[in-house]
């Protein structure tokens, strides 16, 4: 199902992007199998910084890692999902706001679940010079090598972004 | 008993965690106890709004005395056209004993439950129920049976 609300101003469509990009990882752990209780805990943190980096134009994306501590530091990456966003996903700047969450949905359905054992962690991916927010550290994504990156088409947008979502399979079995 | 409500708008308006800044407005003055108490649960209940869990069931606050409050979050298109809530007559959480009820949908409800367990201020409910018009324990009536407060199913 998909919902849209006829446009407003790009303030709205920043905010509307940044907490339903959350509310889709959110949907992502839940569904894959693992807890919640580490994105919930740190809700507030995570919504101020996607809404104020989209803001000024410096989020490129979103990335979950899904990792298996039990693996050694450096090959325990076990899954990916990225939300990258699209600042001119709507040339004339005036997208209804939407939402697909059966986009996400069907992104789980075809990645599959993760033993509980797995963590998680949520990384901005940011240009130089985004301003900062408390509560964020700097970070490198873990190796991606070995994974093929799917994508699935856009999951948000409103005004001029769009938020197209993506996720990543082991390639070597 | 009467019931005061409001609404609040949120996303897009403001994020779900500055909607719930904006409700510890409407029910604290700064400097209480009580508003330390509601900024402990912000991460908890930012996500049940962002969930707009507080879209189709109200916070609802009870305080020691006076009224209750019921407070929706409005989303979409009613957040861009709603108005800011007014301010409440009193602060319902002005004197010890409050509780305050918030919805949660079904995939929610376990992790919230456990969330706000060191929290004994607020308790879960599932978004399709209301809630019983006692406050710990259940009131009986006459003939022993439990008495649930319809009104609180109903949309101002």
């Amino acid at each position: 199902m998909t919902t849209a609300v006829r446009v407003n101003t790009y303030a709205h469509a920043t905010t509307h992007v940044a907490t339903n990009m959350l509310r889709g990882m959110k949907q992502i752990i839940q569904q894959s199998g693992l807890s919640t209780s580490k994105i919930v805990g740190d809700w507030a943190v995570l919504e101020a910084g996607i809404a104020a980096w989209l803001s000024s134009g410096h989020l490129k994306g979103l990335v979950l890692e899904i990792y298996d501590p039990g693996k050694r530091a450096g090959d325990d990456l076990v899954g990916r999902f990225d939300f990258t966003i699209d600042y001119s996903y709507y040339g004339d700047g005036d997208g209804d706001l939407w939402l697909d969450p059966d986009t996400v949905s069907y992104t789980v359905l075809k990645n599959g679940s993760y033993p509980s054992r797995c963590s998680y962690r949520l990384i901005a991916d940011t240009s130089p010079g985004h301003p900062p927010v408390d509560g964020w550290s700097t970070t490198t994504f873990r190796s991606t090598a070995g994974f093929t990156r799917h994508s699935v088409g856009t999951a948000i947008g409103g005004g001029r972004l769009g938020a197209g979502l993506h996720y990543y399979t082991r390639s070597n079995g | 008993m009467s019931v005061a409500s409001r609404q609040v708008p949120s996303v897009p308006v403001r994020t779900s965690a500055a909607t719930w800044n904006t409700i510890i407005d409407l029910l604290t003055p700064p400097g209480t106890s009580a508003r330390a108490d509601l900024a402990a649960v912000a991460n908890t209940v930012a996500m049940l709004i962002a969930e707009e869990y507080t879209c189709e069931a109200p916070i609802v606050v009870i305080p020691a005395a006076g009224d209750r409050v019921r407070i929706y979050t409005l989303h979409g298109a009613a957040a861009i056209e709603g108005e800011e809530p007014a301010a409440l007559a009193s602060w319902p959480l002005a004197v010890s004993g409050w509780r305050i009820s918030l919805p949660c949908g079904a995939a929610d409800l376990d992790d919230v439950r456990t969330a706000l367990k060191p929290s004994p201020h607020f308790e879960v409910r599932d978004v399709t129920e209301g809630i019983a018009t006692a406050s710990a324990v259940p009131q009986q009536s006459a003939n022993g049976r439990v008495v649930i407060d319809y009104s609180e199913l109903e949309r101002s």
